[in-house]
């Protein structure tokens, strides 16, 4: 047995409770589907298109969970700026 | 032009027609005008919670089907003035009712009554949307656990897709022993997580099983914890502002005096 259970509290389960919850609400919250997803990142691509100049399937986009909340992880290798701008 | 108000949880069991059957009642105890309406078809619950089983001769479905006049399926109270139910037919499933079907019946009550409350069945399914149909706002029933404070998220997203702005939290079961000792989520926390306002706390009372027994609501036996939390959530509702009292724990003497005032 290990002696310094018997003096370190064990946590709260209801703060193990609080932290499952916070995670799994994250989840549920971006419970994104597949095609949203693509729609966005052509949406987002369009816009960004107008700037750069790149060629759209090179572009990947995903939510990753980042601690108790997401990122949406964008990896664009962008070419030159458009004269244009 | 009165309210619709849709009670519902997601999860199963929470206390949807506990706290439906205990709203109405409160309301007109106070002087209100009340419909209440069972949405769960098939397993009919709100008219035994009431104690007026013996009484319903129609449902919902009757009138839908145009059987029966709506005035005439509703079933009047047998202790409070101008509280009406309207019970859910047994035989049907919840898919033979259509929204659009339901909130003509919920916008036709609403016309004769202050405040219509929908008893909305468990699930995500067509039975939930066709009682948020007619919904003008909304109560969450959750108790204090990751499941039901899980499924209640997911229906606060449903009904705030559908438009319905008025969405408030009812904190059922919670007991304050097991939130000091660590062992259940605290009422500051269920907020944090559910970003909506807390309409009320309901404690674990046993006096629900026994009110369940009887047929009778709990709010008709004033004084007990549950009964005076119900009435306070009542008095919210209409407008009056009445605040949230910190939950106090049963101590030994709060039991002695319970003991003693108990009207059994
Ligand atoms: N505050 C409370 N204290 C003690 N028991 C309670 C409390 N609230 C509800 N209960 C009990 O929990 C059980 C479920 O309650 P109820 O039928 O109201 O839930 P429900 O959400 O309508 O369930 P369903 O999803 O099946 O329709 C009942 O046995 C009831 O007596
Ligand atoms: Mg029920």
């Amino acid at each position: 047995m290990d002696f310094r259970s018997l003096f370190t509290r064990k946590s709260k389960t209801s703060d193990i409770a609080t932290q499952r919850l916070k995670l799994v609400l994250t989840q549920d919250r971006f419970d994104i589907n597949e095609e949203s997803m693509k729609k966005l990142q052509f949406e987002l691509t369009q816009v960004l298109a107008k700037y750069f100049q790149f060629t759209m399937n090179s572009v990947s986009m995903s939510l990753k969970l980042d601690g108790n909340s997401y990122v949406l992880m964008a990896d664009i290798p962008c070419g030159r700026i458009n004269p244009e701008q | 032009m009165g309210k619709v108000i849709v009670i519902t949880s997601g999860k199963g069991g929470v206390g949807k027609t506990t706290s439906t059957a205990n709203i109405g009642t409160a309301l007109a105890l106070i002087g209100k005008t009340v419909a209440i309406i069972d949405a769960d078809v098939g397993l009919r619950n709100l008219d035994v919670v009431m104690g007026l089983e013996s009484r319903v001769v129609f449902t919902s479905m009757d009138v839908i089907d145009k059987r029966c006049e709506l005035e005439k399926a509703l079933v009047k109270d047998r202790r409070v003035e101008d509280l009406m139910l309207l019970a859910a037919s047994q035989r049907n499933r919840k898919d033979d009712i259509k929204p659009e079907q339901m909130k003509d019946i919920c916008e036709r009550l609403k016309e004769e009554y202050e405040y219509v409350l929908v008893d909305s069945p468990a699930g995500i399914e067509q039975g939930f949307h066709n009682a948020a149909a007619g919904a003008d706002e909304a109560i969450i029933i959750t108790t204090p656990d990751v499941s039901a404070i899980r499924d209640a998220d997911r229906i606060i997203g449903l009904l705030q897709n559908q438009g319905i702005d008025g969405i408030n939290l009812i904190l059922n079961r919670l007991s304050p022993t097991l939130v000091r000792k660590g062992n259940m989520i605290s009422k500051n926390d269920v907020l944090d997580i559910l970003n909506i306002d807390l309409l009320g706390i309901v404690p674990e009372d046993t006096g629900v099983i026994a009110s369940t027994n009887r047929g009778v609501p709990l709010v008709h036996n004033e004084g007990s914890p549950g009964a005076d939390a119900y009435m306070r959530i009542a008095r919210r509702i209409t407008g009056q502002n009445i605040p949230i009292p910190e939950m106090r724990e049963d101590n030994f003497f709060s039991q002695i005096i319970n003991w003693f005032s108990r009207k059994n």
